[in-house]
């Protein structure tokens, strides 16, 4: 038994035989210069370029389904890159030179992806992106196939030096065991496509990898970023062992009794399905955003009121939570006119808007919400970004309204369950008067975070003080919850914190309700909350509490 | 024609932002250059080229300038403009 450490990337773990994926077709030597007909490759070449294409246009509607429209995109840039003319430009004169049409292709693309490798940060990403869209042509041209990700025998763990984002999204989670790869941090594509899909996952091994051979046995343990070779019993049985808490489809209890209900985030309808096969207990936060970007005109009252009740009722029995539409600096959408701000953070965002300029686009939310109400299933609507009681009266009245209209109209309807999220400092130092003025609260830890700690969540710099472990945020997060449960309201968390399980008994011990999160992490937090004692766990909370740096809080967990 | 446009999307001309100019570039009948505004009065490269477009490296908040000649100048630019001034997709909470 050996182990290879990397970065884990889901907190799943997979057991199977390994199957090495080289990305790279080797081109033979070029055939003399006199043995080549210009005009021949020419339309090869051609054709590969629209072979590709078409290939790329089906990968990237096969990512949009599988992975979501954000991830899908990536294909839009290699469409680019593949009918670049520079590109063209290169393989024509590469032809005229001589060269077969592979060999062209080569050469087209050497240049660029040289320039791109040596600079840094994201653009060296590029480089990934030239060699994917280079590869691919050549694969065309040459017949190679090489292996078929698409179609591996079940059980196949896929190890390879580095996976594109054409090469994960082709994985199928229904028979790959997971992958491990040599290059690839947290945020590469492979690693977010892995989330998606829900597949167990290690990357940036480093060369190591190379030690392992095809057809051995490894453990992936995306929780631990272990990739262990002929694992021994017990590592199998843990692996194993592992594979089985995966889906518990019923709503769990702590070892003693108290029920923490699990629900989805969720950010577009075609996520839905992975959410109920994870076992989500129902949908803690719907983002309602996707239904307004990417169009010319706001959806209108009933294509609303027909996704949310699509929605209902894929959850019959769980709650269904939808954020009415939290729009600032942040997001385009082309017929709102978003003002330009230097801050959009601190703008005008979230409720701040929908009391504002987008009003009407609120109101018609709220009909379509109460409308969805009156039906089967149980749903929740919640206001993101409050910090004033003013706004959620505001925001409590436009509801009042929306239901006498629709009252007065005849239109059947239902008041739903009403919630905040906290999100600012302000909301959390208005809790109680917030609480008692709805059903329930939901925190926001990404954003709260980014308030509590004045540290914005994109900006690397400030990384380390991003972090909900610092003590002010946890503070803020139990200050929430005494508030909530001194006003009969239950609290959930629906930001990042609540979906790694190392935070679940923490988060049990705080006296969270229910807990929100990627539909792919549900299984291991459930798994967590089964073996969770609530007096040990709020012991961890107390101590926690107690804490005065995020060093202390990190040791309080680990013990 | 020309025009100076500040890029509002974070990454700057980064993947997707870069996908979507390009794009938009060649579904105008006009020959269109894109160069940072810093490098003064260089030259720029052609917007319909994605390698090109991306290796200038503009980051967001940065300013470019568009310069077009042909029969759809003004309405490339327009069009150009728009894709530059619309932030990207960000998400939630």
């Amino acid at each position: 038994m050996r182990t290879y450490t990397g970065t884990g990337v889901t907190p799943l773990t997979g057991l199977g035989e390994v199957v090495w994926y080289a990305e790279t077709v080797e081109l033979d030597d070029p055939p003399e210069p006199s043995e080549v007909d210009p005009d021949a490759e020419r339309e090869r070449f051609e054709s590969a370029r629209e072979t590709a294409e078409a290939d790329l246009e089906s990968e990237r509607e096969r990512a949009r389904e599988r992975v979501g429209e954000e991830e899908a995109e990536v294909f839009g840039a290699h469409v680019q890159f593949l009918n670049d003319p520079q590109i063209a430009d290169g393989v024509e004169s590469a032809i005229g030179e001589g060269l077969p049409a592979e060999h062209a292709v080569h050469e087209a693309f050497a240049d660029s992806i040289e320039q791109f490798e040596g600079m840094e940060g994201r653009m060296a990403e590029r480089a990934d992106d030239l060699r994917d869209v280079r590869d691919r042509l050549v694969r065309v041209l040459s017949g190679s196939a090489g292996t078929d990700l698409a179609d591996l025998p079940e059980g196949s763990v896929v190890v390879a030096e580095r996976l594109t984002p054409s090469d994960t999204a082709k994985l199928d989670p229904e028979r790959v065991a997971g992958f491990a790869t040599a290059l690839g941090g947290r945020t590469s594509h492979a690693a977010i496509f892995a989330r998606s899909l829900g597949l167990p996952a290690v990357v940036g091994v480093g060369e190591e990898l190379k030690g392992i051979e095809e057809g051995n046995e490894v453990v992936v343990d995306g929780e631990a970023g272990e990739v262990i070779v002929e694992p021994d019993a017990g590592a199998r049985e843990r692996a194993t062992a592992a594979r089985e808490v995966e889906t518990r489809s019923e709503p769990v209890e702590t070892a003693d009794g108290r029920e923490i209900e699990v629900a989805a985030n969720l950010g577009t309808l075609a996520e839905l399905e992975g959410a109920v096969e994870q076992g989500a207990d129902g949908i803690g936060l719907f983002r309602t955003e996707f239904l307004f970007l990417d169009r010319e005109s706001p959806p209108d009252e009933d294509e609303q009121y027909e996704t949310y009740r699509e929605a209902l009722s894929a959850f019959p029995d769980g709650r269904v939570v939808v954020r009415t539409l939290d729009v600032g600096g942040d997001k385009p959408i082309p017929y709102l006119d978003l003002p330009e701000s230097e801050n959009p953070f601190l703008g005008e965002r979230g409720i701040r808007r929908s009391l504002g300029p987008d009003r009407e686009l609120f109101e018609t939310q709220l009909r379509a919400l109460l409308r969805a109400a009156a039906g089967e299933g149980r749903l929740a609507v919640m206001f993101p970004l409050v910090s004033t009681v003013e706004e959620l009266e505001g925001a409590l009245a436009a509801v009042e309204r929306v239901a006498a209209d629709l009252e007065s109209e005849g239109v059947k309807h239902a008041i739903p369950e009403l919630g905040v999220m906290v999100e600012t400092p302000g909301a959390v130092f208005l809790a109680e008067e917030l609480a008692a003025r709805v059903d329930f609260l939901s925190i926001g830890t990404n954003d709260l975070a980014q308030y509590v700690m004045a540290a914005a969540r994109d900006d690397e710099r400030v990384a380390d003080l991003h972090d909900p472990l610092h003590p002010p945020v946890l503070r803020a997060i139990a200050r929430s919850v005494e508030a909530a449960h001194a006003n009969d309201a239950w609290i959930g968390m629906c930001g990042e914190m609540a979906g790694d399980p190392d935070y679940t008994e923490l988060l049990v011990g705080l006296g969270l309700d229910e807990l929100s999160m990627s539909a792919v992490t549900i299984p291991a937090v459930k798994g967590r909350i089964v073996d969770c004692e609530t007096d040990a766990a709020d012991r961890v909370a107390s101590r926690a509490l107690d804490a005065s740096t995020r060093n202390e809080i990190t040791e309080t967990i680990d013990q | 024609m020309e025009r100076v446009v500040e890029i509002v999307p974070e990454a700057g001309l980064h993947a997707r932002p870069a996908a979507k100019f390009v794009e938009t570039a060649n579904e105008y009948d006009a020959e269109v250059t894109v160069a940072p505004v810093e490098d003064g009065e260089g030259e720029g490269v052609a917007a319909s080229s994605m390698i090109a477009v991306t290796s200038l490296g503009v980051k967001g908040g940065e300013e470019v300038r568009l310069s077009a000649e042909g029969e759809d100048a003004e309405a490339a630019l327009d069009a150009l403009e728009e894709v530059l001034s619309t932030p990207e997709e960000g998400d939630g909470e």
